[in-house]
């Protein structure tokens, strides 16, 4: 019993605790399915691209309006989503790779994020905007984070079967419909709100590892898809609580201990997982 | 059913037959015949509406919606994929209307018909390529079309796969769908397919199949 209390009683205890968690978990249940069709869709290094390119804008944001809210989502949202844009655009246009592409967009967004920052006197700590803390959540920034995973988890469930077979079987599902490319932006639009929201909890690298790590842990568990998501989810979930426990109990910065703790589920879900995890495999399946 | 006026396809630049014209009436079979790089998966795509063609214009009398059934090479397919041979095959009922049971009832039968019971929660990853194969044939039918374009259906199908391909165009046909199949088995065209369209670099030829693959390789004795 004084176990559990010791699991529960920051939460209980300190409203910035509990704001922390609940935006952590709201975060890591909407960022679940988005880490997982990331990794089916071979994109998965894009978040991490985004997530740089976000910064001229919230650095933007920030000269115009201060630390506020909406100024530093709108700018993020605006640049987060020009940047995904113009790299589709010229991968449209000249066959670019489209991680090549983002490749070579997200330095010079990145660059022109940090010359902002630069010109306006650094009064906005880059370290903060990219790993960000969780202990810092607001009454508004939760309200906002909440807002968010609510509009994505319902878009997600609204484009899944579209998307679903636009992964998969992209030229399947345009023979039959025309919703692939609908479903695609939405998706990319998804990724970048919840990045956008998720920087200014954890920090933008930090987000990045809560969309990913659990989504390609949940791999090692299952193989089917809609297991996959609730497992990404319960793995994000439990890395956000423990990592905020961790950080509390012992004085760590909440972000990189959140994403520490999902990185080490990941590598022990490597280890252990049942699905080709390295000590699991079946023995029927080791030829070939 | 299928008219192409002038038509012209291939990668930008680079077309690969002159201006060519043809039609095939509905209720065709038709096979699609060259050699490798001359353009017959690319025609189908043509024809499938996902890819544009390079010129003239191309009519295809199909609703919209539903109209038609394009069968892909599978080595498009994500094999690692997690999900199952049932889910993938049950994609076939895209934008259909009917009733849960109707459509489970038919989904088990699909599945009957292509020899595929009894796989049905088989991840993608642990299907050999002729079951990948099947379930694919097995999407299609469930979507009935009344245009069915088949890239290389018999691709990784053994003999028993073969024999129950047949059985299954030679069903659509007589039930009054169009059909064109690309085939590189060109023994099993003649014996199948009446008409086929041969496509050259020089332009298409559309006849029938016993006289358009005449001079074939049963003279390797000579």
């Amino acid at each position: 019993m004084i176990a559990a209390a010791y699991l529960w009683q920051p939460f209980h205890e300190f409203v910035f605790m509990r704001r922390a968690l609940l935006g952590g978990l709201v975060l890591a249940c909407s960022t679940a399915p988005l880490g997982v069709f990331l990794i089916l869709r071979r994109m998965s290094l894009i978040g991490d691209a985004v997530a740089h390119g976000i910064l001229p804008g919230a650095a933007l944001g920030f000269w115009f309006a201060g630390l506020s809210l909406p100024a530093l989502t709108i700018g993020g949202l605006g640049a987060g989503l020009s940047m995904a844009g113009l790299a589709a655009w010229i991968t449209r246009r000249t066959g670019l790779r489209e991680d090549a592409s983002l490749a070579a967009i997200y330095p010079i967004s990145l660059a022109s994020g940090v010359l902002i920052l630069g010109i306006a006197g650094k009064r906005l700590d880059l370290l903060h905007l990219l790993f960000g803390s969780a202990l810092a959540v607001d009454g508004p920034t939760l309200t906002g984070m909440l807002w968010v995973s609510g509009f994505s988890l319902i878009a997600m469930a609204l484009i899944y079967k579209p998307l679903l077979l636009d992964t998969l079987d992209p030229l399947f599902l345009q023979t039959v419909s025309r919703l692939g490319p609908l479903a695609h932006g939405v998706f990319l639009t998804l990724v970048v709100l919840n990045l956008v929201i998720g920087f200014q909890a954890i920090g933008a690298l930090m987000v990045v590892g809560l969309m990913m790590l659990p989504a390609a842990a949940s791999r090692f568990w299952s193989r089917r898809l809609p297991v996959l998501i609730i497992i990404a989810a319960l793995l994000g979930s439990f890395s956000v609580w423990l990592g905020l426990l961790l950080s509390f109990y012992y004085s760590l910065p909440s972000g990189p201990a959140i994403v520490l703790v999902a990185g080490g589920v990941y590598l022990l879900s490597v280890v252990f997982g049942p699905v080709h995890g390295l000590l699991r495999r079946p023995p029927l399946l080791t030829s070939q | 059913m299928i008219r192409c006026q002038a038509l012209r396809w291939g990668a930008p630049g680079q077309p690969l037959t002159p201006a060519v014209d043809f039609g095939l009436p509905k209720g065709s079979l038709t096979a699609v015949i060259g050699a490798n790089g001359s353009g017959k998966s690319s025609l189908l795509k043509v024809i499938a509406g996902l890819q544009k063609p390079l010129a003239g214009n191309i009519v295809i009398d199909v609703p919209r919606k539903g109209g038609l059934s394009f069968l892909p090479q599978q080595q498009h397919l994500d094999r690692q994929f997690p999900i199952s041979l049932q889910a993938l095959v049950a994609a076939g009922f895209w934008g259909n209307k009917q009733a849960p049971e109707i459509r489970s009832q038919r989904l088990k039968s699909a599945l009957e018909d292509w020899c595929l019971t009894g796989l049905e929660h088989r991840p993608l990853m642990a299907l050999s390529g002729g079951e990948l194969q099947r379930a694919l044939l097995a999407r299609l039918s469930l979507a009935e079309a009344p245009l069915l374009l088949l890239d290389e259906p018999h691709a990784a199908l053994d003999e028993l796969g073969q024999a129950l391909l047949w059985k299954h165009i030679h069903a659509w046909h007589a039930d009054g769908r169009t059909l064109v199949v690309v085939c590189h088995d060109l023994a099993a065209v003649r014996q199948h397919i009446p008409q086929a369209l041969l496509i050259k670099s020089s332009g298409c030829v559309l006849g029938p199949s016993t006289e358009l693959i005449r001079q074939q390789p049963q003279t390797q004795v000579a």
